[in-house]
């Protein structure tokens, strides 16, 4: 027992800061969720026309939980509940992954292995750390729905729920750091579990069978293959349902155990999975720095690209069904009407959406300039610039390669548009205000990229911290400066902003020519600079 | 022969480090140069200003004639390198980072040599080139980015402590590719701390302290400059202590021990033969104690707060 006490507070001092924070965040969320759905569906026939809404296109239903009826809390579950898990599970995940596989990669279990603790005492250590986590997290996600002024039952239910749902991706994460060699592959397998689950539960949702009055859903088959599923199905302030969170439960400790007794049989270091090998030599392609940073950014990009294509979908096929719910309830229509300024709703639609595709093309944009110092600072950059290789081409080759990954990014959210515009009668319309509005942000994303060049140039330490700074203050200045009120001004200096738009059947120009005086001023600055520049490995 | 790198004066001050404080150090053509100091003595600050990875702040460097900051490009075309800390990228495969490595510096796919040397070097370093970069050892980091300099000829390499972390296997097999590009006529710069590897493989040696060359020769010229060590079996030291070339003698655990100038032991010789003095030995100053004759002073004061 004392071995077991003592790796738990090692544990717990070691994570304290970053599970206040997951917990924090997750029961902010829950309360957040409350006071806005409070105020955006204040009344019960705003909410039931929103479910019938939702109804009628259950692509939301992707992104959503399970419709269980127009009451205030229920209503919120419907709208958090897959976030909520989403929390818990991706802190359980992390959690379950960096004291097992990543201590084991990291050489830290051999020398705590090599003790008394042995070989199992670490591993049911991060079990009890994970389930102490998760009972706080459900203790806490509790009160924020009780503190709100909601039903007991319902609050710890849904606290309950939660709860589960970390558990058994904490269960998966486990046994994925038996299966994998890596605590990188143990992390990114246990992530495509949970992304895959929670996007299995959302089609099996929005398959499923609408009550009579489509306030309910009644989820398919599928869904109940998802952790997500059965944490949804709990039906928090509505029916109540307890079993549906006993299997995640279950599935917990099936995978926990089945953990365990791997652990037992293989050795120190070894994994389930062997390592997939790579190649003895590069491809013919792999002989220049362009190549390498191609090669480095090639998988993350392409996770943007996802994102933006299914933004862009969402983008023209959502504002279609907009426009039928006008049609088919008139209080509806008023109530769409007076949420947007904009007289045509589903431009309007599209202009929003494509506002979120910069964004992704952005972080795309950042990332990609971000390895930059990453490779400085990791070492490899080193070896590389002792080559002859300009300083100045090397940078170059990250700027380009970041621009390249902006364009594609808004190129498959285009792509995504096309697809949902397809078969609609305005169809053409949509997918043409879809290619000016990404064209749009593939400039103002421009804008964060040569940003993030400079500060590379100029304060190398603060690539990173400082480069994804911009983009989440640009965020909060564009897209929720009108909300907070800010003076246009402020709102102005989100490049998001002032990004060119589809205005009825015109181009609305806003800022581009400032855009596009800041990318060029930007890229000299960065480039002049790097001419200057010396190798800052350290930290 | 003709001078490869020539530093004077040279200064990089980090803030109010100074790194390096007018460091002046010369290599020939042709040279193995040993490069010798403890960590944080300033070797891998001058060898990054050699590269042009970092802009000295004041004196002279030049490297083939050219500035290295303004001119990197060029000298790169004829340097290979070892950085003191290697590190690869996690996700590219060990074969993959030797072929990026030795195409950057213009190799080709389709060059037969080049095909040969990398089998051979992989061969002789015993390392396999399919993990990836993640499931490498500090030693198997260093294998990657020693076959990638040794794999294409160059007419400098740098070396910067490049055996941290091999066995002593592979570092036969590293003296042995050392000799190889130096019979071919290549100039190396060898930083290390590691002496007896300078002591083999080199024929000029910097001794660097607090970002200067306190010592700069051939190993036999600064063994001139220091005494051999004779000791011999005996209680008494007596005889010893009356030679006039003799210095500190002493008798300790069984034998008689003193010092004499390098240049006066064929003189000693004849006076220990007539006193028949038997288990003589003489030991001429090893680099440890040139070494340590600069760093003593360090040395005394991490032993007395050692007590």
């Amino acid at each position: 027992m004392n071995r077991l006490t003592t790796l738990l507070t090692q544990r717990l001092r070691r994570d304290w800061l970053q599970l206040t924070l997951w917990i924090g965040g997750t029961m902010a969320l829950a309360f957040a969720g409350l006071s806005g759905a409070a105020n955006t569906y204040g009344t019960e026939q705003e909410r039931t026309a929103l479910l019938a809404t939702v109804m009628a296109n259950p692509v939301i239903l992707l992104f959503r939980g399970l419709p269980s009826g127009p009451g205030e809390q229920a209503f919120i579950v419907f709208l958090l509940m897959p976030f909520l898990v989403m929390m818990a599970a991706f802190m359980s995940s992390f959690l379950a992954v960096r004291h097992t596989r990543g201590d084991e990669e990291a050489g830290r279990l051999e020398l705590v292995a090599a003790t008394r603790a042995g070989r199992a005492v670490p591993t049911v250590a991060t079990v009890v750390h994970g389930v102490l986590a998760n009972v706080l997290l459900g203790i806490l996600v509790a009160a924020a729905f009780l503190a709100g002024g909601s039903p007991a039952e319902g609050s710890w239910l849904a606290g309950f729920t939660a709860a589960c749902g970390g558990l058994t991706f904490l269960g998966v994460a486990l046994l994925a750091a038996q299966l994998m060699r890596t605590s990188r592959g143990a992390n990114s397998l246990a992530v495509w579990v949970l992304v895959v689950s929670f996007f299995v539960a959302g089609i099996g949702n929005a398959a499923g069978t609408p009550s009579d009055d489509l306030t309910h859903m009644e989820s398919s088959w599928l869904t109940w293959l998802s952790p997500f599923g059965w944490a949804e199905n709990t039906r928090a302030f509505d029916e109540n349902l307890w079993w549906p969170a006993l299997l995640c439960l279950a599935a917990f400790v099936v995978f926990a155990g089945a953990a365990l007794a791997l652990q037992t049989v293989r050795d120190l270091g070894a994994s389930i999975v062997p390592e997939r090998r790579g190649r003895a030599a590069a491809r013919p392609a792999l002989s220049s720095t362009t190549a390498l940073v191609t090669r480095l950014a090639s998988g993350s990009t392409i996770g943007w690209m996802a994102g933006a294509f299914f933004a862009g979908a969402l983008s023209t096929s959502l504002g279609s069904v907009v426009n039928e719910m006008g049609s088919d309830n008139p209080a509806v229509a008023d109530m769409l009407k007076a949420l947007s300024a904009e007289a045509d709703l589903e431009q309007a639609v599209v202009v929003v959406f494509f506002t979120m595709v910069g964004l992704l093309a952005a972080c795309a944009g950042v990332q990609t300039v971000a390895r930059a110092r990453q490779e400085e600072a990791h070492g490899t950059a080193e070896p590389v610039l002792a080559t002859p290789v300009e300083r100045v081409r090397w940078l170059a080759d990250f700027v380009v390669i970041g621009f390249i990954a902006i364009v594609l990014t808004c190129a498959a959210a285009f792509l995504g548009a096309w697809a949902g515009a397809a078969g609609l009668d305005n169809g053409a319309d949509l997918t043409s205000d879809a290619f000016v509005a990404a064209w749009g942000q593939v400039v103002a994303a421009s804008v964060f990229l040569v940003l993030t060049a400079v500060v590379f140039t100029i304060a190398p330490r603060w690539t990173i911290p400082l480069g994804w700074t911009l983009v989440t203050a640009a965020i909060v200045f564009g897209l929720f400066g009108p909300l907070l009120g800010l003076p246009e001004w402020v709102t102005n200096l989100s490049p998001f902003s002032v990004a060119p738009v589809p205005s009825g059947n015109e181009v609305d120009l806003r800022g581009l020519w400032w855009l596009l005086l800041a990318v060029a001023v930007g890229a000299a600055a960065s480039f002049t600079l790097m001419r200057r520049r010396e190798l800052a490995s350290a930290g | 022969m003709s001078t490869v790198i020539v530093t004077s004066g040279l200064t990089k001050h980090y803030g109010r480090v100074h790194a390096l404080d007018g460091l002046d150090l010369t290599v020939e053509e042709g040279q193995v140069h040993g490069f010798l100091g403890p960590n944080g003595a300033g070797k891998s600050t001058t060898i990054r200003v050699l590269l042009g990875l970092a802009r000295k702040t004041g004196g002279e460097a030049s490297v083939f004639g050219l500035q290295p900051w303004r001119d990197a490009v060029k000298i790169h075309r004829r340097v290979a390198y070892i950085p003191g800390d290697v590190s690869v990228w996690p996700n590219l495969s060990g074969g993959e980072a030797i072929d990026l490595l030795t195409r950057l510096r213009g190799a080709s796919r389709h060059d037969k040599t080049y095909l040969d040397e990398k089998a051979r070097l992989l061969e002789a370093f015993q390392f396999d080139p399919r993990k990836k970069g993640r499931a490498y050892s500090k030693g198997n980091r260093q294998k990657v980015a020693l076959i990638a300099a040794f794999a294409v000829p160059a007419d400098l390499y740098i070396l910067d402590e490049p055996t941290s972390g091999l066995d002593p296997l592979m570092d036969v097999m590293f003296r042995r590719e050392v000799a190889r590009v130096h019979a071919a006529g290549a100039t190396v710069l060898l930083s290390s701390h590691i002496l007896s590897e300078v002591e083999q493989l080199c024929d000029r040696v910097s001794i660097i302290r607090a970002g200067r060359i306190v010592e700069s020769g051939t190993l036999a010229d600064m063994r001139h400059l220091t005494r051999t060590e004779v000791s011999f079996e005996g209680t008494d030291a007596a005889p010893v202590a009356a030679l006039a070339a003799a210095h500190d003698a002493l008798v300790e655990d069984g034998r008689v021990r003193f010092t004499v100038d390098s240049d006066q032991v064929t003189g000693v010789l004849p006076e220990l033969s007539r006193l028949g003095v038997e288990g003589l030995r003489v030991a001429p100053p090893s680099l440890e104690e040139l070494f340590l004759r600069h760093y003593g002073d360090d040395l005394a004061a991490l032993e007395g707060n050692g007590r």
